[in-house]
Formats: C-alpha cells, structure tokens, sequence
C-alpha cells in the first residue's frame, strides 16, 4: 500500500484528460439536442441525448459563428468534434467542431414546431396587427449593408417617392447572432421612435440561409414593435415566422418598399386633377354668379328702379290725397298698392323664391343642385319657405 | 431625439388639398369662401408637387458609438 504512488486529483485528472482527448478523435456523433444556450460570450451550450445516454456539448464562438442556423431544443444533429476534459470540474464534453441538422426535414420540423406554439400564444393574431402609414415619411430598413435587398429597396424608393427618408440598421442576416441582431435593431428603432415603418429582411437563399427570420427572438422583438413591421424575407415562395407576426407580409424585399410607399408619379397625377377640379369648379361657380347678376340687372324692375319707384311714389301721393278725401274706402286701397309693390321687390330676393314654389334640395348638407348630385337610397331635406321637411331619394330618371 | 408628429406636413396638405376640391366640387361654399379655399388649394398643390419631384432620396445609417448611444450617419453604399 505504501509503495503505491499516490496521485493528487489534479494529476489522475491529467492522465484522464490525455485518454479521453487522444482516444475519441474525430468523433461524429449523432443525438437529438437540449438544453441549448447561446452564452453572451458567443459560445454555445447544449446536452446532446438519445433514449439511453446524454453528453454535454460545447461549441466556441469561433466555430459557432460559421454555423448558418441555430440550434434549437429538439432538433436532430449530427456533431463532429473530440472529447474534452474540463479540468476544474472533471467533466468531459463534446467539443464540437461542427453541427449539421440530420436532414433538412429537421429545420422544416423546427420551423412548424415553434410556429405552432407562438400560433398558439396569439403572435399571429390579426386584431394585433398595426395599419401600415399612408405616407411614412421616415423608413426603418433591418437588413445586411451589403445584400442585393437594399439596393433593390433603394432604387424602388428613389423610383417611387424620392422623398422619403432611409434609415438603414445594418445587421447580419445569417449565422449565429444574425437574429439577436435584428431583434436589437427592431427594438433600437422602437426606443427612439425612428421610424414611422420597419422594414425586416433579406434575398433569398436555402432554410439555413433564411433561418435566423425564423427565431423566437426576432418574432417577439416584432410582436412587441409598436412602430408597424414589414417582413421582405427571400422570395415569394419563402415563408418565415417573421412573416406570420409582422403587421405585413411582403414577398421580396422590392415589393415590402412598393407595399410601403405609394406611387409619387401617380400622386402627382392625382393632384393635376385636383387642380383641375378646382378651376373647373371655380369657372363654373363664376359663370353661375354672373348669369344671376345678369339676369337681376336685365329684368324690368332692376333697369326701371327710378322709374317704378316715381311712379308708385306718385300713386301713394294721390292715394294719401284720395285719403283725405274718403277716408275709410281709400284705406283699403292704399294697402292693396304696398302690398303689390312689396312683392314685387320680394320677388328678386333669391331666398324668397321658395315662397314661389320652389324648394330646396339637400343631402348630408350640402345642394342637390342637379340630378347627377342625388344619392339614391339616402336621407334628404326639402326645404320650403316655411320650414323643412325630411324626405328620402329612391331613384332618378332622364327628365 | 426626433419627434414623432401624429401626421406629416406633406400628408397634412395633402388631406386639406383634398377636403378643398371636394367642397369646391360641391358647389355649395359662398363665393368669397371659395375663392380664398381656391387659393389655399392652389398653394397647397405647388407644395405637395415640389415634395414630390424635386426630392432626392436621402439614406441614413442608424449605428451604436462606443458608448452604445445610436447614432445617424451618412450611409455609403
């Protein structure tokens, strides 16, 4: 027994470490992974198992930045690495040099299972989705600096509505860390309320490419904008989750900006025709206001104002002296004279012309002053000279 | 910080522009009314087609400083 050497833990820990790391080399191990954690460090933790036994796994920053998707709690991989000794705490792991999904029906598998649970948690949820801006003035745009997406968004804009300011936070959009990217850059532009629309994406390319539009974080970090997003995420037939929550589904990255902005050439047009509703509307207005001028200054009792009034003038002179002279048969006459004389200066007054006869026609306010002005099947007002009566259209024809 | 207003200029003309020619439209405003929303309608039209053809468009950069304060800059493509 004495002769026995006695090791110190750090010693046979040693001489473990040099087995285990020379005896397993270039492992590929295949097992369904758990327990994932992405460490701030940019390092990657996670249990890999099978029904009857579990390793622990690592992956550095170094190689996990080369992964293109992430790794998520029930997925089927294939690792390729060695076995390693952690000293301090006499644990062995999978280093892992390499991660690849055991098919591509494992992301696809991935993709449904989360879609299913923030489905469930109401993510998608219409009532939850923000109107898009009718005239945004400053543009969100999330995507990768360098990608054919923002130049495509860039010549539809300058196209489109020159007018508009961009406001482009550049992130990756692959790879490990590409969502918890565009997840800090929708929450950014939240925080200092940018933008009046956030527009998320990328061009297309394979599931991996695509998968960090695929993340919890990046469909939380949308459902939580309150500045509306639009997700432009690889081509029409790609669908992400990104897609499912944002406010807008665009199917390419160029189309996400024709759905933001309208047409500034059509706007243009449709202010030509403003202008020129305007100044039809004036020359008409005129031309009406000059034909009721006209038409006072030629009537009989507009040219022969003088005239007319002489003469009554006169009538009612005599009329005082017939007075005197009958009193109570003069009377009677004398108010005859006012009253023809009354109205025929009533006559010209245009708001008596109701007292005529004629009405007024009104709907929501305003002169149904022509047969094209009457909507059919709505609430209408006739006004007459002693009041207003409440009536309804039911149909035109010709006259 | 920038501020965000409830509605931009361009759009705020472009809504009044469209209330004036459907009240010029309706035939029913007093003459001296019209004339002065003519006016104003006229106006607004010059801005709204200044904003729109004679923009060009302009790219920002939205990026963290050391500090992690976010910043605007140009961006160069």
């Amino acid at each position: 027994m004495e002769n026995e050497k006695v090791l110190s833990v750090s010693e046979i820990t040693k001489q473990i470490k040099g087995v285990l790391e020379l005896g397993f080399p270039n492992l590929r191990v295949q097992g369904e992974i758990s327990n994932f954690k992405f460490h701030s460090s940019g390092h990657l933790y996670f249990t890999l198992k099978d029904e009857g036994a579990q390793i622990s796994a690592v992956m550095w920053r170094g190689r996990a930045n080369q992964l293109l998707f992430k790794p998520t709690d029930g997925m089927k991989v294939i690792a390729r690495g060695n076995i390693s000794l952690y000293e301090p705490r006499g644990s062995y792991q999978l280093d892992c040099l390499g991660l690849q999904p055991l098919g591509v029906g494992e992301l696809q598998q991935a993709f449904e299972r989360l879609k299913k649970r923030l489905l469930d948690e109401g993510l998608f949820d219409e009532e939850h989705k923000k109107p898009l801006p009718e005239y945004p003035q400053r543009i969100g745009i999330v995507t990768s600096p360098t990608g054919a997406a923002i130049r495509d968004m860039i010549s539809v804009f300058s196209r489109r509505m020159p007018s508009v300011e961009l406001i482009l936070i550049p992130v990756k959009v692959q790879g490990i860390g590409a969502a918890e990217e565009i997840a800090q850059a929708i929450t950014d532009l939240n925080n200092g309320l940018w933008t009046d629309v956030i527009i998320i994406g990328r061009g297309g390319g394979s599931i991996e490419d695509l998968w960090a539009f695929n993340e919890e974080i990046v469909a939380r970090a949308i459902y939580h904008s309150k500045i509306p997003v639009v997700s432009a995420v690889g081509h029409e037939i790609d669908f992400s989750i990104s897609d499912f929550v944002a406010d807008l589904r665009a199917p390419t990255p160029s189309a996400a900006a024709e759905l933001v902005v309208k047409d500034g050439n059509e706007l243009v047009e449709l202010i030509r025709n403003f202008c020129y509703t305007m100044n039809s509307s004036m020359t008409n207005l005129i031309e009406s206001y000059k034909q009721t001028v006209g038409n006072l200054t030629s009537s009989y009792s507009f040219h022969k104002p003088q005239d007319l009034l002489k003469q009554r003038s006169q009538q009612v002179d005599e009329l005082y002296r017939r007075l005197d002279q009958n009193l109570h048969h003069g009377m009677e006459r004398v108010s005859q004279r006012f009253d023809s004389l009354g109205a025929r200066i009533n006559a010209l007054n245009p708001k008596l012309v109701l007292k005529r006869g004629y009405s007024i026609v009104r709907q929501e306010g305003r002169v149904v002053s022509s047969r094209a002005k009457a909507v059919v099947n709505k609430e209408a007002s006739i006004e007459f000279h002693d009041g207003i009566v409440e009536a309804a259209i039911t149909g035109k024809r010709k006259p | 910080m920038p501020k965000k207003e409830s509605k931009h200029p361009f759009e705020q003309s472009l809504h009044r522009l469209e209330k004036i020619v459907t009240a010029l439209e309706g035939g029913d405003v007093a003459l001296e009314d019209s004339l002065k929303m003519y006016e104003e309608g006229i106006q607004l039209s010059k801005e709204c087609m200044e904003t729109l053809t004679k923009a060009e468009l302009r790219i920002k950069q939205l990026t963290k400083d050391l500090n992690g304060k976010l910043q605007l800059m140009d961006f160069e493509e």
